[in-house]
């Protein structure tokens, strides 16, 4: 179980964006989390998925509680933790190919020797058809681009999934395609799922349950 | 109902054939795209004519430029001797031509060492951040508050001439711009999500630098250190003239100039004037390619196709 | 003025990649056309990168130096129609852009300068469009309130608005040269829900006072309440054309009705397959390989835009 418990963070001093939220994320259930513009959702995401220390409140990850974030955090519970951003464009680095964004982790993880046969796994697993891996970030779409980023956040097998608008820059199909994906994922190694949507449609069609941050 | 199954469209039969877009767009007036493109070429042109005068001047019956002679004693310029000679009878042609070749290999080498250092820094203090990162910045706005030149002679002195302090008196004052435009940029990059998705993925601090953040800044890094160039030859130049650069044996221009100090009095204007010439010609062609070099990896950025 | 304010026919607008072209070519709008009248909300829906925004910039001349078009758009003025393919640069700059097409860009957040508050943005665009309104000041308050944007936050400075709020800005600005055509490139990416509503909702009303409006969105659900009429893009190419309910109720083309079953509403289905490249389109239908119908319609040849009673699809199957 992935849980929040008091937590309280933000950007700038004395002006929390969190003020003492709860969540719980169980493992094989996806909760759906909506809520206003600026409510801080994605820095709820943030927190979750160890990349902001929050000012208050504990962290647990399967019954131990997080102490360090970001660098500091265990790999290991890093790791744990897969998390796809609203923006795909952003969110890989310009330089690479969309082989070298999917096997990222597997290197930095010390696993390079299986990286080949799990990015060809994963790509076949997210819809990413032969030539593209080959290509860099500005020669493909949007769409594209996030079944890559949603493969790199998959390949470290992770026990947990925070998806923070992760189909809010793409079209019907894809969102469809790869919210199926993470289903199956989730069915699969029963995955924990945070699902961060504005759309209420889809969080109903995709959640088994649904918090408001309010 | 009307027009069943007739095509809208027509495949392009009156639609008349590709036409370019006529406009120049984002603001970038065709008079300087010419500029730009003029001082490229005028750049490249003074650079390839400087270097082959360099490498030819040997075999077209080229002077040796140590040759003392003191019957040719503050000749000015003349068929023989195009540049003139000095107060030691040597051809000025050959001994700036091989000064040259001294300036710019020490500028060349105060240019990668400071850039190199001031990289380091700057990525370092920027990846770091927090603590690290403020007292790195109070370290270069200390450097950055004496003037260089003083601070260069500083370090000369120290360490009493040679071709080393000239090094060292030069990359240590220098190294800050690199490194602020680094830090900045390494800032800047830090936000992005792609690092949290690399940190996330198990990355460890070192990784994100070496994957990420080094290999992001190493085009601004190339473009400082070849703006730096012109720079270091200037200021080796005037620690050679003030006889604290590189020694004697080194002639470079700024030793050149030096020795020429008194002869100017005497007269002989060509020992100054005809290598600073050349010293203007050569740095401004290295900084007028770099800017051009500069402004267009701008742009490039600017106008990534977007569908 | 009755009539179609903007005829778009056989539009083309290709990109030459590397020097002289000799990279190859994408071809990112094929043959579009369409026309559209005051009063008209029409939803261009597509994928990312089918080349919505692309038929947008052509719109306002906004393309980039390596584009080439083919094509006529006319958008019709007192003085007789302009042509937006061929017009020059500056008829382009004192004529079109603003006065005749307003722009809502896409993300109105990071499209504001950061370093000035709204209302010197707003007043600044006022000065150059419309010099001759005597009080600019006020004008840009009436613009704010017609936007439904209180006065008061036009003090802040980008960063201190709501998306929401952003948008409201862009939209006065865009609505400064009281343009009759507003274009609209994915104004409600990443907006919530209620935002998406006001922000559609705002465009729905710049309709019903007389002017035409062009939404760019992948987000059906949203144009879904306020599209008079609606467009569909598959891999450069208008698919189809048609009243909106008409088309929500009854798709004619495959990639419509793929499209509306993978709405969470609707089935939640993903068309099977990716869209192929622009770089390298095929020759005939480009939705084939992914077309449900594809192998036994027998389909061969383009299909072009066939009118269809009030309706246009580029589908060999209903002829
Ligand atoms: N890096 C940052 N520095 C300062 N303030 C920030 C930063 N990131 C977010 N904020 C602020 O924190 C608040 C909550 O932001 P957050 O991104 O968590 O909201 P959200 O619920 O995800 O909104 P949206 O639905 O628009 O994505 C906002 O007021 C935002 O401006
Ligand atoms: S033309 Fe044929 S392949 Fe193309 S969409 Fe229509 S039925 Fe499918
Ligand atoms: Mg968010």
């Amino acid at each position: 179980m992935l849980t929040g418990v008091g937590l309280v963070a933000g950007y700038e001093r004395g002006r929390p964006v969190l003020d003492g939220v709860d969540v719980e994320v169980r493992p094989g259930e996806v909760l759906g989390l909506a809520g206003p513009s600026g409510c801080g959702k994605s820095t709820l995401a943030r927190v979750l998925a160890l990349l902001l220390e929050p000012w208050a409140g504990t962290v647990e990850l399967d019954g131990r509680a997080v102490r360090r974030f970001r660098h500091a955090a265990p790999r290991e519970q890093r790791t744990a933790i897969g998390v796809v951003f609203q923006q795909p464009r952003l969110s890989v680095d310009p330089r690479f190919t969309l082989r070298e964004v999917v096997a990222e982790p597997l290197h930095a993880t010390g696993r390079a020797a299986e990286a080949a046969g799990r990015v060809a796994e994963l790509a076949e697993q997210v819809g990413l058809t032969g030539e593209l891996l080959t290509r860099r970030a500005h020669e493909v779409s949007d769409g594209q681009l996030q079944r890559a980023c949603l493969a790199r956040a998959l390949a470290p097998r992770p026990r947990y999934l925070v998806c923070d608008e992760m189909t809010a820059m793409l079209d019907p199909s894809t969102t469809a395609a790869l919210v199926r994906v993470v289903t199956a994922h989730v069915a699969e190694t029963g995955a924990g799922v945070l699902a961060i949507s504005h759309d209420d449609e889809l969080l109903a069609v995709w959640a088994d349950r649904v918090t408001h941050l309010a | 109902m009307v027009d069943l199954a007739t095509p809208v469209t027509s495949g392009g039969a009156d639609t008349g054939d590709w036409q370019p877009v006529a406009r120049s767009r984002a603001g970038r007036s065709r008079a300087a795209r010419t500029a730009n493109r003029l001082r490229l070429v005028a750049g490249l042109a003074t650079l390839v004519l400087l270097t082959v005068g360099a490498v030819l001047l040997p075999w077209l019956g080229g002077l040796d430029e140590r040759l003392v002679d003191y019957g040719a004693v503050l000749r000015p310029p003349s068929p023989t001797h195009l540049f003139g000679t000095d107060e030691a009878g040597r051809d000025l042609l050959s001994r700036t031509f091989a000064g040259l070749r001294v300036s710019l290999l020490v500028a060349a080498l105060c240019a990668v060492v400071s850039t190199a250092l001031g990289a380091l820094v700057g990525t370092v203090s920027g990846a770091l951040g927090g603590w690290t990162d403020r007292l790195v910045m109070r370290c270069v706005d200390a450097v950055n508050a004496v003037p260089h030149l003083l601070l260069g002679i500083v370090i000369v002195a120290l360490y009493r001439g040679g071709l080393l302090a000239v090094v060292a008196s030069i990359a240590l004052t220098h190294w800050t711009t690199v490194a602020r435009i680094v830090r900045a940029e390494v800032l800047s990059l830090r936000q992005r999500p792609f690092i949290d998705a690399a940190i996330s993925g198990g990355a460890s601090r070192w990784r994100v630098v070496r994957r990420h953040l080094l290999p992001a800044i190493v085009p601004q890094a190339a473009i400082s250190a070849v703006l730096l160039l012109p720079h270091a030859v200037w200021h080796e130049t005037a620690l050679s003239f003030l006889g604290l650069g590189l020694p004697p044996h080194m002639a470079s221009i700024g030793n050149i100039l030096g020795d020429g100090r008194g002869s100017v009095l005497a007269g002989a204007w060509w020992t100054v004037v005809l290598p600073s010439v050349l010293l203007v010609a050569a740095t401004l062609a290295v900084s007028g390619i770099a800017s051009t070099w500069r402004d267009r990896l701008v742009p490039r950025r600017r106008s990534e196709l977007s569908l | 003025m009755t009539g179609e304010l903007l005829d778009v026919r056989g539009l083309s607008v290709r990109f030459l990649l590397g020097r002289r072209g000799r990279g190859g070519e994408v071809r990112a709008v094929t043959d579009a056309t369409f026309s559209l009248r005051r009063g008209q909300l029409l939803a261009l829906v597509g994928e990312s990168g089918c080349g919505k925004s692309v038929l947008a910039s052509a719109l306002l001349g906004l393309l980039p130096g390596n584009a080439q078009v083919r094509g006529h758009a006319l958008l019709s003025e007192q003085d007789g129609p302009i042509d937006v393919m061929s017009a020059p640069e500056n008829v382009l700059a004192q004529r079109v852009r603003g006065r005749l097409v307003g722009l809502v860009p896409q993300s109105a957040a990071t499209h504001l300068t950061p370093v000035r508050t709204a209302r010197s943005q707003l007043l600044e665009t006022v000065r150059v469009l419309r010099p001759d309104v005597d009080d600019p000041f006020g004008f840009a308050e009436h613009l704010a309130e017609r936007v439904g944007l209180e006065p008061a936050f036009l003090d802040r400075y980008p960063h201190e608005l709501s998306g929401g709020m952003a948008q409201r800005v862009a939209v006065a600005l865009a609505l400064v040269g009281d343009p009759p055509l507003v274009v609209a490139d994915e104004p409600t990416t990443g907006l919530d829900r209620p935002l998406v509503r006001r922000t559609v909702d705002l465009l729905a009303g710049l309709a019903e006072e007389g002017r035409a409006v062009l939404m760019i969105t992948h987000d059906l659900a949203a144009a879904r309440p306020v599209a008079t009429d609606l467009a569909v893009m598959y891999a450069s190419r208008l698919v189809e054309l048609g009243p909106a309910a008409r088309v929500f109720a009854e798709p004619l083309h495959p990639y419509t009705a793929g499209l509306l079953a993978a709405l969470p509403g609707g089935g939640f289905t993903p068309i099977p397959g990716e869209p192929p490249e622009l770089t390298a389109l095929p020759a005939g239908c480009a939705f084939a390989p992914r077309c449900p119908l594809g192998p036994d319609a027998g389909c061969s040849g383009d299909p072009e835009l066939i009118r269809w009673d009030d309706r246009m699809v580029a589908c060999r199957r209903p002829c």
